[in-house]
């Protein structure tokens, strides 16, 4: 072996960039393998938006839409059940709904809506993913008596939930119930897993 | 940091020999610094592996064993899975690619003798490689569940039906019912995706084990380790890292950029990679006109095919593929390159590839009386070479061989590109004998010419509207998605849903099935009209464009009409009130060179078939320009439906091709700089 005509540089230059062209070539070979976990398009059309004429809703009563394999409550409150939502403000872990995790920005306050009387929210509880029963009875006894106004109740593990899907406190529960994406087409038609125009 | 690397490193190898495993294998393995061209295929074959492996998992995470699911699972992978299409594209080129490689390094072991003592055993596990390899890729052919998987397992588990006395007991056995089903498919998934990948590995292990043990041959075919210096290194070997890991990333640059010019410019590579008939669903009632195995089986399968006897077929078939693992023992020559011997051997290795190969594109090709004859001689010239060995190794003449390499030996690039020219030549000739088969491949008539333009959206969009018109009240398109077309197409989904799709229950992202009972479709019409997702891609674009206007009057059959590319088919002709009515003219034949039979003297065709051309009895509502303009339109949706991502593969393939060629441009850099220590 001999030494003439090695240039020392050269041959740095040349092994850093032919390694650093083999690690970009890597990352491109990546790219299918990584890619292909995303939800395919399968997984897509099954999760895709659902409409749901809530017209047929009578003041009071709730509907259940499956939206990507979730539950979602669609509830028409009546006038009554939404006045009685402030008084309940005392008893709940996050009345103003100030945990922003659990509900799209166009979603605030009390109502937990954009119209009013509709709400919609999964149907699933934030403490352990079982599906709260809608019981819209006022003073039912095992729930607080005199105090229950109508909500949601977990029969797992007790949570429990207000009209609006706020959670009370001193249950197990820690978050309001979420609510998914949605908007309107028209004024009859709900649909779930679609944000309203501009948001 | 780097104090951190070498402490963590020393930690490990106190306790774990890595350094002294790194020296063995890689930094201090010397290596004939005489390496030529023959010499990268055992890393490219590693290379392969590891896509084979990285890629197959992937594949697994989507596919669906089973009878029901496996096809439509794979047309899922191709379409929904996001880069499924890449996958797939990349685990079945390099299916095809595996055996190219090691069919290269095998025939290297050949010539340069690199079986003979003491590499007995690395020629061993070698071959033990290719054997495995030939059931993993069997088993692997099975489970797309097309027609060619289908009846390709069909053929070959029956040939066990040949052992006297237990072979049909052994079939059932191996098929795990009385036909080929499910149960079938899902052992031989097993096979596939576990215990032959393990097998695999565990023999490429034991081979390079083996190799490392005794060292590599070379072109000159001597010992390197007779003559070291003082420090025992071979004074006629190089280290393999770093001038044989430089030397290899160029020739994985080159292979790569030819192996993804594959994958996105022609996956089906003209039917040898991909087959067309297994384009369409496995159907137990109904066989493919004609059954080839992939490519890389043929020469095996045309000496099976060779003898006229099923047992002995059977036995041909099995000595073919097993007699190559006693040649350290047949071969008699004292040296091993054949630089170093004489003509016999050059003119024995000449016949037997050229015979190889002769068998290997019979077995492609239906059978014919000639051609038979040509398998047995081919045959015959197959073992001879083997069995004969012993004899023509030991009187051939030998030249003396050099005590150390030299680096100016063998016949060069044109001597090499000579050797190849003959031995081409010696293949096509014989073929060419045996090759007219003078046979339309549109029924009785020449397929018209048909280019696809995945690119013409105005083209794209007048054949869906046309198919969703004339074709998805019978045919479904049950792969595709009613979203992805009108997203491809450039069709708003809004305009799409209103237009297009006839069913309002119908969600934008379903597939496009159709509401047609099975049962009574088959009532109506004679058979379940087919789903036409894939159609262009098992059948061709060119077969569909000919036959859609090829319908013409024929009272015998009960809508009247006839098609002259697929007779008596059962399809009424849909487009009549398009293209109108038309009927039988005098066309031109087939001559017997396979081209169209013209008269000698004036060279006008001459029309001896009596129905081989049309004329239009009562026009319909487009001119025949219009209507042939139409159909283009609707065969290119079909053939964009068979493929939709036709235009992002050639999209990416482009930047991909461009990115390999740059590293193998500084790969190439990088070798010529390292080498320079050795020259």
């Amino acid at each position: 072996m001999t030494s003439d005509g090695v240039n020392p540089m050269r041959r740095k230059f040349l092994t850093a960039a032919t390694c650093a062209l083999g690690a970009a070539g890597a990352v491109g070979v990546a790219v299918p393998f990584l890619g292909s976990w995303n939800p395919s398009a399968k997984a897509k059309a099954a999760g895709a938006p659902v409409k749901f004429d809530f017209g047929k809703l009578e003041p009071g009563q709730m509907s259940v839409v499956e939206w990507r394999g979730m539950p979602v409550y669609v509830l028409n409150r009546t006038v009554t059940q939404l006045e009685g939502l402030p008084g309940l403000n005392a008893q709940l872990k996050d009345p103003d709904s100030l945990n922003i995790a659990q509900q799209p920005p166009y979603i605030s306050g009390i109502d937990r809506s954009i119209k009013p009387e509709l709400l919609v929210v999964v149907g699933l509880c934030t403490h352990l993913g079982c599906a709260p029963k809608f019981i819209p009875e006022v003073g039912v006894e095992n729930l607080g008596g005199a105090a229950w106004v109508g909500g949601f109740f977990c029969p797992c593990h007790g949570s429990k939930f207000d009209l609006s899907g706020r959670v009370y406190a001193g249950v197990p529960a820690s978050a309001n119930l979420l609510v998914p994406p949605y908007s309107f087409e028209g004024d009859a038609v709900l649909v779930v897993g679609v944000n309203p125009e501009g948001v | 940091m780097s104090k951190v690397l070498i402490g963590l490193r020393d930690w490990v190898d106190e306790r774990l020999p890595i350094v002294k495993a790194w020296d063995t294998h890689m930094g201090k393995y010397y290596a004939p610094k005489n390496f030529n061209f023959w010499y990268f295929f055992g890393v490219l074959a590693l290379l392969i592996l590891v896509n084979q492996l990285l890629t197959g998992i992937w594949l697994t995470m989507s596919y669906t064993p089973t009878q029901e699911g496996a096809f439509a699972s794979v047309e899922y992978i191709m379409r929904d899975v996001d880069y499924g299409w890449i996958l797939r594209y990349m685990h079945s080129t390099g299916a095809s690619a595996f055996f190219v490689v090691i069919y290269l390094h095998m025939f290297r072991a050949l010539i340069y003798g690199s079986y003979k003592k003491p590499r007995e055993l690395i020629w061993i596990f070698g071959m033990l490689i290719f054997v495995v390899l030939m059931a993993e890729a069997f088993v692997g052919y099975v489970l797309p569940w097309g027609q060619m998987s289908y009846w390709g397992a069909q053929v070959i588990i029956s040939l066990f039906g040949a052992i006297p006395g237990v072979g049909e007991s052994i079939v059932t056995w191996i098929r795990g019912d009385y036909l080929i089903s499910g149960i079938t498919l899902n052992r031989f998934f097993a096979l596939h995706v576990v215990a032959l990948p393990i097998i695999l590995l565990a023999l490429v292990v034991l081979h390079l084990l083996a190799l490392h043990e005794v060292g590599s041959n070379n072109p000159d075919g001597v010992d390197i380790k007779k003559y070291k210096d003082k420090d025992g290194v071979p004074l006629d070997g190089v280290a393999f890292h770093p001038y044989y890991t430089v030397h290899d990333l160029q020739a994985i640059g080159v292979f790569l950029f030819i192996f993804c010019g594959i994958i996105f410019f022609m996956p089906e590579m003209g039917g040898y990679f991909l087959e067309f008939a297994n384009f369409e669903q496995a159907n137990n009632l109904k066989t493919p006109e004609h059954i080839a195995p992939v490519w890389y089986f043929t020469p095996f399968y045309s000496v099976l095919r060779a003898v006229p006897d099923k047992f002995w077929g059977f036995i041909a078939f099995a000595a073919s593929v097993a007699i190559p693992f006693i040649l350290p023992w047949l071969d008699r020559s004292p040296v091993r390159s054949w630089r170093y011997r004489g003509n016999i051997t050059k003119v024995m290795l000449v016949l037997f590839v050229s015979s190889f190969l002769i068998l290997g594109v019979l077995g492609v090709w239906a059978p014919t009386d000639g051609r038979t004859m040509l398998a047995r001689i081919c045959s015959v010239i197959y073992f001879a070479f083997f069995l004969l060995m012993p004899i023509w190794t030991s009187i051939d003449r030998t030249k003396p061989v050099p005590d150390r390499i030299t680096t100016d030996g063998g016949i060069g690039f044109w001597g090499s590109m000579g050797g190849l020219l003959l031995i081409l030549v010696l293949a096509a000739l014989p073929l060419k004998a045996v090759a007219a088969a003078g046979e339309y491949k549109c029924g009785a008539i020449p397929c018209d010419e048909f280019v696809a333009n995945p690119h013409d959206k105005a083209s794209l969009q007048s054949g869906a509207q046309m198919y969703m018109n004339y074709c998805l009240a019978c045919h479904s398109l049950q792969y595709s998605r009613y979203n992805r077309v009108a997203a491809d197409l450039g069709i708003p989904e809004e305009l799409f849903q209103a237009n297009l799709i006839f069913d309002p229950d119908v969600k934008i992202g379903s597939l496009m099935t159709n509401a047609m009972d099975k049962g009574d479709a088959k009532d109506w019409f004679g058979a379940t009209p087919p789903d036409l997702t894939l159609v262009s891609r098992s059948k061709q674009p060119e077969w569909l464009y000919t036959y859609l206007r090829s319908f013409y009057k024929d009272d015998t059959r009960p809508y009247g009409f006839n098609n002259m590319v697929f007779k008596d088919v059962g399809m009424p002709h849909v487009l009549l009130e398009l293209q109108g009515m038309q009927e039988c003219a005098p066309g031109p034949v087939v001559a017997n060179n396979g081209g169209v039979k013209r008269d000698p003297l004036t060279g006008e065709d001459i029309l001896e078939n009596p129905c081989g051309n049309f004329e239009i009895l009562v026009a319909g509502e487009m001119t025949p320009q219009e209507f042939d303009g139409a159909v283009y339109d609707l065969v290119n949706f079909l053939a964009y439906v068979a493929e939709p991502m036709a235009v992002d593969r050639q999209r990416i393939g482009m930047y991909v091709l461009l990115f390999i060629a740059l590293f193998t441009v500084f790969a190439s850099l990088l070798n010529r700089e390292y080498w320079k220590d050795v020259h």
